[in-house]
């Protein structure tokens, strides 16, 4: 008499493998509960990467759907999970192709599911400055929105985005330049929209937890375009608190 | 944290009436509209993350209504064991939600770390029996309450299952002090595909272990039947309900429609008809 292990073994092997078999009966219908994974699994995918979909068509989505969950099997009873891998598996799956922008693409898509299940934090404002003096303001670290993500991608993704919120959408010219952008929750919903190159690389310093005088290098931006960058800043409530690190 | 943000919810154990699951395409219909039912039921695993659509009308609708928190992604019945970090989700979700009754389901869902996501049958074995009872008792202790844990649809029967399905829950129940949730539309589509006495089912349960009921309707495929929540119950699958209700009493009801999800009022009339059966039982012990 086989024991739990080895039935619920032989049980999950036969069903990412029809030859295998398993001493069920009638065996035939195994093929309900492997029917189910495959439409619960891609459900998952859709519902995350509805713009991949859209590009791709059903059928390749469907194929992807596939090969994606043999290459990255879920590990989580929350299928919320399950697509958190889906852009480094098409990196892989598309190496060699002229779609790598799909990769990308999927990217930005896993960073608008995180951000719209994301707690959006009281921002602070711009006169929070005043309580600092003038030399202390290099030595700042910002605490950014929880659910801000940033995005840089040699293709057009930030477009490619948001021209395919409708189906069947026109094509995005691939030969556009590269954009970045972010992603961030305002009013209970996903934001996405571009930012220039400059500003970007500020946000990114600062998510990564350098202070405002290593971001404004790091940018390389002058007093004005820092001014207009800080403006930006609190102005998109993107702030959440300062702290001060004058030991660096 | 979060009971905080219960304040104003309403409170107490969920009565005997009929239910409806909280839907996405149904989140600004139900609130705007206030449906007479009696409860809420929400699938735990939405309500994990901090924020979102789904986090904000269930603490809405929550003003409204008693809440049960129905969960499929425990699977309890895994070899792997008790997955600590899911548990410790319920765990949060509970204490954000206040819900009246917890459930989860007599089934396993992965096998060496992989998730298959899905209710998968357990053979109804002393063993699958002793192993779900001892990591159903493990959440319970962990989560500090009773848990209801509901059969599960069948399309296979294991080869060596000596046990009837109704002694295998009975053995749980007595093992673990959890309760039960019987969905009569899954004992239904089991005893369908696999020739099961339905029944003999119901009436072999102990005696005051159920505490919540469940139906749904089910699709055909070829010669069986899926449980797929994605129609109106069928008239078999109320007998069975009338019957569970003679048996086990007016109990809190839940109408699942997960697939192909009608207009609300379509689901809460179908929640009228769940209530008019509990109401019938209510009658003869007036």
């Amino acid at each position: 008499m086989a024991s739990l292990r080895e039935v619920q073994d032989s049980f999950a092997a036969s069903l990412r493998d029809p030859a295998v078999a398993c001493a069920v009966l009638p065996p035939a219908n195994l093929a309900v509960y492997r029917n189910n994974a495959s439409h619960t699994f891609r459900k998952s995918l859709e519902i995350t990467y509805p713009v991949v979909r859209r590009r791709v068509g059903e059928d390749y989505f469907r194929q992807l759907s596939a090969h994606y969950r043999q290459r990255f099997p879920s590990r989580s009873g929350d299928l919320h999970w399950f697509g958190r891998d889906f852009a480094a598996f098409l990196d892989d799956y598309l190496d060699d192709s002229g779609y790598r922008w799909l990769a990308d693409l999927a990217r930005l898509e896993w960073s608008v599911a995180e951000c719209s299940v994301a707690a959006e934090r009281p921002a602070i404002f711009a006169d929070v400055l005043t309580r600092y003096a003038a030399a202390q303001f290099e030595h700042l670290v910002f605490q950014l929105q929880p659910s801000l993500k940033l995005h840089s991608s040699a293709f057009p993704v930030f477009t490619l985005w948001s021209t395919n919120q409708v189906e069947n959408a026109p094509p995005v010219d691939q030969s556009l330049s590269g954009e970045t952008g972010m992603v961030r929750l305002r009013h209970e919903s996903a934001e996405v929209r571009t930012v220039d190159a400059g500003l970007f690389s500020f946000l990114s310093a600062l998510a990564g937890g350098s202070s405002l005088g290593d971001a404004m290098s790091t940018a390389a931006l002058d007093g004005r375009a820092l001014t207009d960058a800080l403006g930006f800043v609190f102005r998109e409530g993107l702030v959440c608190a300062l702290t001060l690190n004058e030991a660096r | 944290m979060t009971r905080l943000e219960t304040r104003g919810a309403v409170q107490g154990p969920i009565p005997a009436r009929a239910g409806i699951g909280l839907r996405s395409p149904h989140h600004e219909s139900l609130l705007a509209e206030r449906p007479a039912v009696g409860f809420i039921e929400a699938h735990t695993e939405n309500y994990f993350h901090e924020g979102g659509g789904a986090m904000r009308a269930l603490l809405r609708a929550r003003a409204n209504y008693p809440l049960s928190l129905h969960g499929v992604g425990l699977g309890l019945g895994s070899v792997d064991g008790v997955d600590r970090e899911h548990l410790a989700q319920v765990k949060r979700a509970i204490a954000r939600f206040d819900p009246a009754l917890v459930s989860e389901h007599a089934c396993w869902v992965r096998a060496r770390g992989e998730f298959f996501n899905d209710l998968l049958p357990l053979p109804c074995t002393e063993e699958a029996a002793r192993l779900l009872a001892r990591q159903v008792a493990e959440a319970q202790d962990f989560l500090g309450r009773q848990l209801l844990i509901e059969n599960v649809s069948a399309y296979v029967a294991f080869e060596h299952s000596p046990l009837p399905e109704w002694e295998f829950l009975g053995e749980v129940v007595a093992l673990s002090g959890c309760a039960l949730l019987l969905d009569v539309n899954n004992i239904y589509v089991s005893a369908q595909n696999l020739g099961l006495d339905a029944h003999a089912y119901i009436d072999g349960l102990p005696a005051g272990s159920v505490r919540e009921f469940h139906v749904a309707g089910h699709a055909r495929n070829g010669n069986v039947l899926v449980d797929d929540h994605g129609s109106k119950v069928c008239d078999a699958v109320w007998e069975l309900l009338r019957r569970a209700v003679r048996r086990f009493g007016p109990l809190p009801t839940l109408v699942e429609w997960d697939n192909d999800i009608p207009p609300l009022a379509t689901l809460v009339a179908e929640s009228q008809r769940a209530d008019q059966i509990l109401r019938e039982r209510r009658g003869l012990a007036a």
